[in-house]
């Protein structure tokens, strides 16, 4: 009711342009996500860590920030990797990179630093390498335990909404 | 003048910036601490034997070359440790190049290392954590085999990072006359 009667009072080509400040926020903070796709020639340059398989250097909830670039990947270096077919990115390091002359294909095998075993037992069956477009970048730098939020919301699904309507009362009782 | 809410509001987005600030700074100077590690490989002996592991999942594996390697490893690495270091992840890779294939690399041996006592390295006659074989199913036409001791400091914020050091040359013989 309070919402109405100042919106009556302000009218309607100030609501207009608060919408509109508001649009051009999101779509501001996409272009910028998106430019940074596009520079690092990554699908997702900030991913959270999920599972505790590079243990000790990373730990769930860690934030890394890949990139990917165009050049072959080296071996040793950490790298983020989605299966053409499964829907979860993976972090782990590169053990073994082959690279044909000709094409200038990569045959690329991970192992994660707390595993025993290399990951031919989660890439798809018969999968014995992965190559190089399957690589969604390599970690450059990262900061600990700085997504836990992204985990403790992706754990308990009802805290998603509990955050979300404290961010809407919230907004309905401030005076601005 | 400003109540609680607006006071507390002020004061953590002035600690949010203040803290990521902080951390670019920490990010982009730790590469540039200085370091002195000594390091020092050296290779005894390789032997290549066929069908050394049976893969249920590689059906080359029962056929193809496997060369095991023992080594020495001579190394102080504490230098690497500054305030910034969490781990230090040495590595050890054979870099070569075969018939069709311009690079190689396959890591044959790593270790973890997260406390200065640790860091310094006195490894003798180890062999491969890891098998070396070809992407191939022999050795085949393999040349310019070198052995390489890499160190990934992992920070405990900041930049990744990449020190290979000493690198010393590898001859991968073809295995004795395979059963056929």
């Amino acid at each position: 009711m309070e919402f109405l009667s100042q919106a009556k009072k302000f009218g309607v080509r100030s609501l207009l342009l608060q919408g509109l400040t508001f649009l051009s926020v999101l779509t501001s903070a996409f272009m910028i996500w998106k430019g940074l796709s596009l520079f690092t020639n990554s699908e997702s340059p900030v991913v959270v860590v999920l599972s505790g398989s590079m243990k000790p250097a990373y730990d769930r909830g860690d934030i890394l920030f890949l990139h990917n670039g165009f050049s072959p990947i080296e071996v040793g270096e950490v790298v983020v990797y989605k299966l053409n077919d499964k829907p979860i990115p993976i972090v782990h390091r590169v053990m073994k990179v082959h690279t044909e002359s000709e094409s200038g294909e990569q045959y690329l095998l991970t192992k994660g630093d707390n595993n025993n075993a290399d990951d031919r037992g989660l890439y798809n069956p018969g999968q014995m390498w992965i190559q190089r477009n399957e690589i969604i970048g390599r970690v450059k730098g990262f900061v600990p335990y700085a997504g836990m939020g992204t985990i403790w919301m992706n754990d308990y699904p009802y805290l998603k909404s509990v955050l979300l309507g404290t961010l809407c009362v919230l907004s309905l009782f401030s005076n601005d | 003048m400003y109540n609680f809410l607006q006071r507390l509001g002020g004061i953590t987005s002035f600690a949010m910036s203040t803290l990521m600030a902080l951390l670019v700074v920490i990010s982009l100077t730790t590469p540039f601490l200085p370091s002195n590690p000594t390091h020092e490989v050296t290779l005894h002996d390789v032997r290549t034997t066929t069908g050394r592991m049976v893969d249920p999942a590689d059906r080359t594996s029962r056929t193809s070359e496997y060369a095991r390697l023992t080594f020495d490893v001579d190394a102080d690495l504490t230098s690497m440790f500054n305030w910034n270091t969490k781990l230090l992840f040495a590595y050890i890779t054979a870099d070569y190049e075969s018939p069709g294939f311009d690079t190689n690399r396959v890591v044959i041996w790593d270790r973890i290392i997260r406390t200065k006592r640790q860091a310094k390295l006195r490894l003798r006659k180890h062999h491969n954590k890891y098998f070396l074989r070809n992407y191939a199913k022999t050795f085949d036409g393999v040349a310019n085999a070198n052995l390489t001791l890499h160190i990934n400091p992992v920070p405990y914020v900041g930049i990744m990072y990449d020190k290979p050091m000493v690198a010393i040359p590898l001859t991968i013989p073809r295995a004795e006359k395979a059963r056929a």
